[in-house]
């Protein structure tokens, strides 16, 4: 590993959620069954409440899962993940799409969504990893629940009912994360490439569609793009709330969460460029050794383990890049080849999805790097 | 194991999952059964347990397993409360048979009637599987499983017959020369397709019919319309944008002056898992990068006469992304209600064409043309793709939707 600019951040405790009480995550849900027509990204906020999103119903749902007791550290490894959730749905392995890995921080559980099937009647599903590796299907009948929905967009200059009045909202969710109060949401449209990410307040209110704004890259102080992001995870930087995000055409970017206020425009800052062959899968961030470190799983070159040390100070990258990636600094973990899905399991542990021979799926558990 | 070699049974159902069907059936000997009815415990009491395939009533296309045979006490004691869910399994459950693999208790929910126990597993039956159903009578309430035995019952599903019927029915652009930053291709399908490594079944050749490497953004949620006819396919943007590492280091997809072909494979299945009817082929010449916006006020239109419900036409000049053009214009009347009629394109989505669903009436019309549509290299109405920053400034991009007036006498 290059040996990192050190500066003096104060990242510590920078995780706990602020101080809304825990009855309040559930306010304004309502007991029922949850119907959801895609399982997309997943992930857990406060109190074992799980995020879906269902981006065939251009909505979110947050579940209230009960499943909040903490639970023993443990190692994980279930291997050929693909064909046990196959054979629990009775299918074959071939007709199961892994959808999104998180991990309920609440009890160190592994959740999973699936789809069974591929074509347009698939099913999705919401599954949990049991302690002893078994695969255990979350009911969804009788749960208390919430439901955000992302509006269609209006029509400036077109009055009256009926469909022409807005754009239907034709969208993949990218990635979900939790942050303090709020949800936010990266998407990225089926049709136009200008993108949005939304901060959705959360309990939900009853217009829940929260502030959406575009976001640009600008290369290198000549040019500027709108950019949808591919995958994000917010940190803070002293007491400034953050994003990192890696964009389609592969830039790392980092911008303040206050940024996201409505009707504006984004740019982040460039703090890496991860080049060709170098798809950007999923991220965590993490503590080790006193500093916060980057995880970025990517689909070329394992995983990119990059200090976020500098990134405060950091200036955008302003020059194209001959050679290398440019910015802050990184190590690749060769031993972490396959991992196409990451999220924390504790302080010491990732759990990852991996993709060995023959395709096969192996979940398990990582120390941290 | 107790018991001797049972009958084999051949059930007739309705024909869509009519198959192979083996029931393999113990009889348990009467005098376990009776023993264990003297007992105060709950009773094993069963002389001969089969299990048998039924339809799910009410549902098309779903089985279930049902045992009978089961003394009436055996039954009410596994209504009992005492008895634990996470007994069932054990008890009775359904496996798909997959070579090499350790068998897991399929989804699904056992119901206990009067006469009968079920499974009713929480998916169909898959065609070309082959499903085990086990019953462990050593796991009835108060019995020993040393004392009894299992009926297991193999239901083979035959294989559907593969009707490879779905095609490519067109990709956009149509045209044959596309800009060299050309941002996205549409493809439509004839039938809904299957998700999942789509992108195995894509590729760019060039002129000596070598793929491109990567030239797709490539991603896990895949761009489908909720029909799953439609795959939007959206050209790396890392090997559009200028001063990107991607185009720095190996270029762009698509090179002016070059041939190349979007290849479709056969290989694909659709969404009820048969293959396409044929592989599909577009061959395309690339042009120079087109960095203007679409600007409206150089379109061109054609009026209709009124009383009449020929189609308005408006002319780009250029063809346009297809899904935006057909979403992003809006005719409305004078007081900027939407004019119902239905969109369509024509000459390669340079014309654009409006068909009204009652005559044209004499009177002030507008055209809303919405900012946000694209022109195939992703400009956007007042904004090119990427946009040139001089002396360190963001430009002005606030857009507003463009009003284009006309009237009909």
């Amino acid at each position: 590993m290059k040996s990192p600019t050190l500066l003096a951040l104060s990242l510590a405790l920078t995780w706990l959620p602020i101080a809304t009480s825990a009855a309040n995550w559930t306010s304004g849900m309502t007991e029922g069954k949850v119907t959801l027509k895609s399982a997309g990204p997943i992930t857990f906020g406060p109190d074992g409440i799980l995020f879906i999103a269902d981006t065939k119903s251009a909505a979110i749902v947050a579940v209230a899962t009960g499943d909040t007791q903490p639970g023993a550290s443990k190692t994980i490894k279930v291997g050929g993940i693909n064909q046990k959730v196959a054979a629990l749905l009775g299918t074959a392995a071939d007709q199961i799409l892994l959808d999104d890995l998180a991990v309920n921080p609440a009890s160190q559980t592994v959740y999973l969504a699936v789809t069974r099937g591929r074509g347009a009647g698939a099913t999705p599903l919401i599954l949990r990893v049991k302690p002893d590796g078994g695969l255990q299907a979350v009911s969804l009948d009788k749960v208390k629940h919430a439901r955000a929905e992302l509006p269609d967009a209006p029509v400036d200059g077109v009055q009256g009912e009926g469909k022409r009045q807005s754009n239907p909202r034709l969208e993949s969710i990218t990635d979900l994360a939790f942050f303090e109060d709020r949800l936010l949401v990266a998407g990225l449209s089926n049709e136009e490439f200008a993108s949005a990410l939304r901060a959705i307040p959360f309990p939900f209110q009853k217009v829940a569609n929260g502030t959406s704004v575009e976001i640009y890259h600008g290369a290198h102080g000549k040019f500027e793009t709108r950019s949808p992001i591919r995958t994000f995870v917010p940190f803070k930087i002293g007491n400034e709330p953050q994003l990192l995000a890696a964009y389609t055409c592969t830039p790392l970017v980092q911008f303040p969460l206050s940024d996201i206020k409505p009707a504006a425009k984004i740019k982040g800052k460039t703090i890496a460029e991860l080049g060709n062959r170098n798809r950007p899968l999923d991220m965590i961030v993490y503590q080790k050794g006193g500093k916060d470190w980057l995880l970025l799983a990517n689909s070329s070159r394992g995983v990119m383990k990059i200090t976020t040390e500098d990134i405060a100070g950091a200036e955008s990258i302003t020059s194209p890049v001959s050679n290398g990636t440019k910015g802050s600094k990184y190590e690749t973990i060769e031993a972490w080849k396959g991992v196409e899905q990451l999220d924390k399991l504790d302080a010491l542990n990732a759990v990852v999805l991996r993709r060995g021979e023959g395709g096969v799926l192996d979940l398990e558990s990582l120390p941290l790097p | 194991m107790i018991g001797r070699r049972g009958e084999l049974l051949l059930l007739i159902w309705r024909p869509a999952l009519a198959g192979f069907l083996f029931v393999l059936s113990w009889l348990v000997p009467t005098s376990l059964s009776a023993a264990a009815t003297a007992t105060t415990s709950p009773s094993p009491g069963f002389s001969a347990v089969f299990l048998r395939w039924v339809p799910v009533p009410r549902e098309t296309n779903r089985l279930m397993i049902e045992v009978s045979g089961l003394a009436r006490d055996t039954l009410t004691a596994l209504q009992s409360t005492n008895w634990p869910a996470t007994n069932w399994p054990h008890l009775f459950a359904v496996y798909v048979e997959q070579p090499g693999a350790q068998p897991v208790p399929m989804l699904g929910e056992h119901q206990v009637q009067a006469g009968w126990l079920r499974f009713v597993p929480a998916f169909p039956l898959e065609p070309g599987l082959r499903y085990r159903a086990v019953f462990d009578a050593g796991r009835l309430p108060g019995t020993s499983s040393a004392a009894a035995g299992k009926v297991t019952s193999v239901l083979q599903v035959p294989v559907r017959p593969e009707r490879a019927t779905t095609t490519v029915t067109q990709v956009y652009p149509s045209a044959d020369v596309v800009p060299e930053n050309l941002l996205k291709f549409y493809v439509h399908f004839s039938a809904p397709m299957s998700r999942g490594n789509i992108y195995e079944h894509i590729r760019l050749l060039n002129e000596v019919n070598q793929p491109v490497e990567l030239p797709f953004l490539e991603l896990a949620e895949e761009l489908w319309s909720p029909d799953m006819m439609r795959l939007t396919l959206f050209i790396d943007p890392g090997r559009i944008k200028r001063e990107v590492k991607p185009l720095e280091e190996v270029g762009p997809a698509l090179v002016n002056g070059r041939r190349f072909t979007l290849l479709i494979s056969g290989s694909w299945k659709d969404a009820n898992g048969n293959r396409m009817k044929q592989a599909f082929a577009k061959p395309f010449t690339v042009g120079p990068p087109d960095r203007d916006p679409p600007d409206p006020r150089r379109w061109a239109y054609q009026a209709p006469p009124i009383r009449t419900r020929e189609p308005l036409a408006v002319d780009f000049a250029e063809p346009m992304d297809s899904a935006l053009a057909l979403r992003m214009l809006h005719v409305v009347d004078a007081s900027g209600r939407p004019v119902p009629g239905q969109p369509f394109l024509a000459e390669r989505e340079r014309l654009w064409k409006f068909l009204p669903l009652h005559a044209w009436k004499a009177g002030r019309y507008t055209l809303v043309v919405e900012s946000i549509i694209e022109d195939l290299a992703g400009n956007n109405i007042g904004r090119p793709f990427e946009v040139e920053i001089s002396g360190g400034t963001s430009p002005q991009t606030e857009s507003v939707n463009t009003k284009l007036p006309f009237e009909l006498r």
